[in-house]
């Protein structure tokens, strides 16, 4: 079955169908990733988008139910350059094809992915559609002209009531704007206790339940879309310790005064380049972020600036000056990507055991 | 028997966490200064300083403090009961209203904190003193604790800690020793 990629800006692409049988609109977003296709699909910062990957064959070694960063993904589609008719793995439990079935997302295969990620380099990214195939292309692309893509959507992709996960140790609450699942593990890893409430959790209702650290977790769209989220980490931040990734690193900087943009073309993928500025260590690693903050409007006399990425000079990591709060634009969970940053959860650990002790001896 | 606790990486991960800290206790670099107990402190205070140099561009001074008669990383049975004296103390500049950063690498019976403490207050009155040191092992026999501590490890007497630094000892990393059973 053919079907069409169809953007904002005139082009047509033609391609064969798989996944679900839809059609879909979305913001066209190309991620570099080599593997990790479905930890992608599945990631709820790619909501509302559709899915580019530029490594040209994916699928090749199936879906599992341990991959999963979440289990309701927003992702509107996916194309391809070429989905393996034959997948296998020990770990796989079934199709990239079925899995896009059973999620209803479509996909488009047979795509020329390195002259789309181009275009999407030069043009940054726009709006496109996957449809099926019609005679009346100009009434499609009126459609996609008319059609508004929100960048609200923490709203739509989190949790609705605060849920736990069980461990014994530190008391955590992670404020889910679309988190990973993969933080909780991590967490979990370290034997946390998490709470994980909704994105427009209170300051109040956050300390109420006396929790040892906070989490602000990844998330998708414009973190100017979360105003309650802003207010509630200013409150936060001057009394527990903070740790902030993606999208909760946006809005600590927006609540520390500092401001954001959107980006041309984002960081999609898990090869991005990071400095350590205190260290100079370079590490690799996952990204996937399509705002950014402005480097020229950071406080430096409230905020430091920790880590940049090397290939544009984005502002990667932040630190409080007065409080215990850090927060990474990368993702250091990794899932998919390198784990070299994952060491920032146990920095975190740190921070909480530090400050527990502190209080034990003041 | 020796057991390495901390690799190179995870040395210089508690280094900078540690910077991140000072930074956040003194509510920036205002006035500070950093004097290392040598040896290794000495190293490690520098690698502090180009570590805030970095973050903040300022160039953080760090004068050193000689120790001797003591050291807690030969086996102190010998040198057990005698007090650690001041040898010489190349500061280097005024410390008088200055935010002092003392750096050890190890912190142990805190003797020879007590003994660079005398020492930097016959320098003048520092406006506060603040104690950094990359393991504490435990055993104080003085009511001396660190502010900034890069790693907590709970010893027994019997065993020896041991910090390696780069630029005298050709790497980093932190190790445990057994004396008992070696």
């Amino acid at each position: 079955m053919k079907r069409y990629l169809v953007l904002e800006d005139g082009t047509v692409y033609k391609g064969e169908a798989f996944g679900a049988d839809c059609q879909t609109t979305g913001e066209v977003v190309f991620t570099t990733g080599m593997t990790g296709y479905q930890e992608a699909v599945t990631d709820q910062s790619f909501a509302n988008q559709i899915l580019v990957f530029t490594n040209p064959l994916i699928g090749n070694y199936g879906v599992n139910l341990d991959d999963y960063e979440s289990l309701q993904p927003n992702c509107r589609g996916v194309v391809c350059r070429e989905v393996a008719r034959v997948s296998d793995s020990w770990r796989k439990q079934d199709t990239f094809d079925n899995f896009l079935k059973q999620m209803n997302i479509p996909g488009i295969k047979g795509i020329d992915t390195r002259a789309l990620t181009k275009k999407l380099r030069v043009h940054g990214t726009m709006k496109g559609s996957l449809i099926d195939p019609v005679d009346d292309l100009k009434h499609a692309f009126d459609q996609l002209h008319a059609t508004v893509i929100s960048d609200r959507v923490v709203a739509q992709v989190s949790t609705k009531r605060p849920y736990p996960n069980p461990g014994s140790k530190r008391n955590i609450v992670l404020v889910d704007f679309g988190a990973k699942h993969s933080i909780l593990r991590e967490l979990a890893k370290r034997d946390c206790n998490t709470i994980v409430v909704p994105y427009n959790t209170t300051a109040e209702q956050i300390l109420a339940l006396k929790p040892d650290g906070v989490m602000l977790s990844n998330g998708p769209g414009d973190p100017k879309s979360v105003p309650s989220a802003i207010e509630m980490v200013k409150e936060i931040e001057k009394h527990l310790p903070l740790f902030g990734i993606c999208l909760g690193h946006q809005i600590f900087a927006l609540a520390n005064g500092a401001d954001t943009y959107k980006m041309k073309f984002g960081h999609r993928g898990f090869n991005h380049p990071v400095r350590e500025i205190a260290t100079g260590r370079i590490n690799f690693t996952s990204q996937n972020h399509g705002y950014a903050v402005k480097p020229e409007s950071v406080d430096t006399n409230e905020l430091i600036i920790t880590h940049r990425e090397i290939n544009d000079n984005t502002v990667e990591g932040l630190r409080h000056k007065r409080y215990p709060a850090f927060t990474v634009q990368f993702h250091p969970d990794a899932a998919p990507g390198p784990h070299d940053a994952d060491d920032l959860f146990d920095d975190f650990m740190h921070m909480i055991d530090h400050r527990k002790e502190g209080k034990s001896n003041a | 028997m020796t057991k390495e606790i901390c690799d190179a990486m995870a040395m210089k991960r508690a280094l900078t966490r540690m910077t991140y800290e000072i930074i956040e206790k003194n509510k920036g670099i205002e006035g500070i200064v950093l004097v290392g107990i040598k040896t290794r402190g000495v190293y490690l205070a520098q690698r502090i300083a180009s570590r805030l140099k970095q973050l903040e561009g300022a160039d953080i001074p760090v004068g050193a403090i000689d120790i001797s008669l003591y050291r807690d990383d030969v086996s102190h049975k010998d040198g057990h009961l005698k007090e650690p004296v001041v040898n010489d103390s190349e500061l280097g500049q005024d410390i008088a209203g200055k935010h002092v950063i003392l750096v050890d690498d190890v912190l142990f019976t805190g003797r020879t904190i007590r003994a660079a403490l005398d020492a930097l207050m016959d320098q003048g009155r520092p406006k506060t003193i603040n104690l950094a040191v990359l393991v504490d092992r435990g055993h104080r026999e003085l009511p001396i604790r660190a502010d900034f501590v890069g790693k907590n490890i709970p010893t027994s007497l019997d065993e020896e800690i041991a910090v390696y630094v780069e630029e005298i000892d050709g790497k980093d990393g932190i190790e445990l020793r057994d004396t008992q059973n070696s």
